[in-house]
């Protein structure tokens, strides 16, 4: 491995220097997913396409033509962002052959900038899951240690990422699934504000949470491509026309006279030792390199991920419904009628976690508990949002862990649902309040397992969470 | 919460999925778990809340209704498990005498 230890914006440099060639980088990337194809990181691979495209940028680059800011860097998208002519599964037995007819808004804004999508990412099905075990084509490994989950719904971008196979990938996020794999494979990875990038041509789940975000080695090269996906899309009616600002331009101002606000609800006796100590550690090194720690409320937080158990999945069974064995996908091979069909390709093209979550939504909805449940939901969510409000106006933004434990192993909680869902307590929040929110290593516990720690910003203020965080980062090199 | 095996069984006709005898009962425990954990959105006092008042001002639009060019029919096609000439197969829905 020569070039792939590299981060992203290193590599830039060395390609527009003539050190590197986009062929090389391409060839290197596709040897080391040979190398590492044990932890399934990756459900469809385009090695031929992606040389054949690194040779023609390399051959403009040879002109001295503009090859984009991206131009001939290797990427990685989730499984569930369509990009033309690629299949497009969700890690879904239901699309296991179809073929993205269009390519998404995130997924052009890459390839227009000149990045080369060499793979698609595994990924739980729908993006429903927290371990990556949800996936039909089986669950990616922890590539820190292969006995252990990467953390889902994003599993396979962060492990590809982390496993050296690119230089950087995109995931999407409902209630954790950027930051939690990030967490666990010690990576760094966005969620940005609910409309700050467009979700056209992604596969919906929960239309109202979910967001893309992209997973990096280092801070700063999350920080230049979230600067490329960002931005208002014509196709996207809930993409935001707020200004993309210039994430590099304050990265490097360090945190002297910033305050950080610490949730007393995050940090609870439920945080493993090694979390709590990561954590107890960053918050002293931000304080001594001037930061000021100011102790903050979200006294509702508890009671978020609830919500989003019922919001996330009502709109599932809605979104869901467009899966009827007729359009795309797979369709049973025995069936009475056309209302059979349905029932036998969405009972044998699903796997368990979407059914759960499209029973639950269809219950949420369902006449007589919508207001019990749904509305109620949603003015709880409001609740929240307010909340997360008010502690960010007295700080720039605040700290919290990503996950109260480093990865836990592969099987140990597959068969208990709620201690799944649990893992998504410091996450899901953030989606519910529509905020932004960065999850980046800082530390490792005793058996070398990646800690993550959360910062979470104002609304359309990822700047100061790149700042945040690239102060921290730039200090801690080992952690890249 | 409770729910009986009727109501899973109901909810699984809406949701167009079908469940063995023994899956039905699993979910209703699955079911009373999950709703114990939702019942934690009742703790929170939402009287004062509006839902249809604006809290942030989401800054979004809508696109000009203008004509554009979109998919071709055969493209979309493409990705249908049985079609014939441009459309979509299924089996017969309205029966003839």
């Amino acid at each position: 491995m020569k070039y792939l230890d590299y981060s992203l914006t290193e590599i830039i440099e060395k390609l527009k220097g003539g050190e590197v060639t986009s062929v090389e980088l391409v060839k290197e990337c596709f040897e080391r997913i040979k190398e590492t194809a044990d932890l399934n990181a990756l459900n469809s691979t385009y090695e031929k396409e992606a040389l054949a495209r690194a040779k023609a940028i390399d051959e403009t680059r040879g002109r001295g033509e503009d090859v984009g800011v991206l131009g001939g860097v290797p990427v990685v998208l989730k499984d569930n962002i369509n990009y033309l002519g690629t299949r497009t599964t969700c890690a879904s037995k239901f699309l296991e052959n179809f073929i993205s007819p269009y390519t998404a808004t995130c997924a052009q804004k890459l390839h227009d900038a000149g990045a080369i999508v060499i793979a698609k990412a595994n990924m739980d099905e729908f993006a429903m899951g927290s371990s990556n075990e949800n996936s039909a084509f089986g669950p990616v490994k922890n590539p820190v240690d292969n006995t252990r989950v990467p953390g889902g719904s994003s599993g396979g971008s962060a492990c590809t990422v982390k496993a050296r196979q690119c230089f950087m990938s995109l995931g999407t996020d409902t209630g954790g699934s950027i930051r939690e794999p990030s967490s666990f494979c010690g990576v760094v990875g966005i969620k940005p504000t609910y409309g700050r990038v467009s979700r056209y041509g992604v596969v919906a789940f929960a239309s109202s949470l979910d967001q893309v975000g992209p997973l990096t080695r280092t801070v700063r090269d999350n920080a230049l491509a979230l600067s490329i996906i960002a931005g208002a899309d014509p196709m996207d009616m809930t993409s935001s026309q707020t200004e993309v600002p210039n994430y590099l331009s304050d990265i490097d101002k360090g945190v002297k006279g910033l305050k950080i606000g610490m949730p007393s609800q995050f940090f609870t006796d439920k945080l493993s030792p090694s979390v709590r100590s990561s954590l107890d550690k960053a918050i002293e090194w931000y304080r001594e390199n001037g930061a000021e720690i100011v102790p903050v409320e979200l006294p509702s937080v508890d009671t978020a991920l609830a919500v989003y158990y019922v919001i996330s999945s009502a709109e599932a069974a809605s979104n869901l419904a467009r899966f009827d064995g007729v359009k795309y996908g797979v369709r049973a091979e025995n069936y009475e009628d056309v209302v059979d069909l349905y029932f036998k390709s969405r009972t044998q093209g699903f796997g368990k976690e979407v059914k759960r979550r499209i029973m639950l939504g269809n219950y949420v909805l369902s006449s007589g508990y919508y207001d019990a449940f749904y509305r109620k939901a949603k003015r709880v969510q409001k609740v929240i949002r307010q909340e997360f409000l008010s502690a960010l106006e007295k700080c720039d933004c605040l700290i919290s862990p990503t996950t109260a434990t480093p990865a836990f192993k592969l099987g140990e909680k597959a068969n208990d649902h709620v201690a799944m869902y649990l893992t998504d307590i410091f996450t899901v929040p953030v989606n519910i309040a529509g905020v932004p929110a960065l999850s980046l290593p800082c530390g490792v516990d005793e058996e070398g397992l990646p800690i993550g720690m959360q910062l979470i910003g104002k609304h359309f203020d990822e700047a100061m969470l790149y700042r945040v965080a690239n102060a921290f980062e730039l200090a801690h090199k080992e952690g890249k | 919460m409770s729910i009986t095996i009727d109501d899973v069984k109901k909810l699984a006709k809406l949701s167009r999925l079908e469940f063995t005898e023994e899956e039905t009962k699993e979910f209703v425990k699955e079911f009373e778990a999950t709703l114990n954990q939702v019942d934690a959105i009742n703790r929170v006092d939402v009287s004062n809340i509006d839902l249809l008042e604006k809290t942030i001002d989401a800054d979004t639009e809508l696109r000009k209704d203008e004509i554009t060019p979109s998919l071709r029919a055969d493209e979309i096609v493409s990705n249908a498990p049985a079609s014939e000439d441009g459309a979509f197969l299924v089996p017969i829905t309205v029966a003839e005498d």
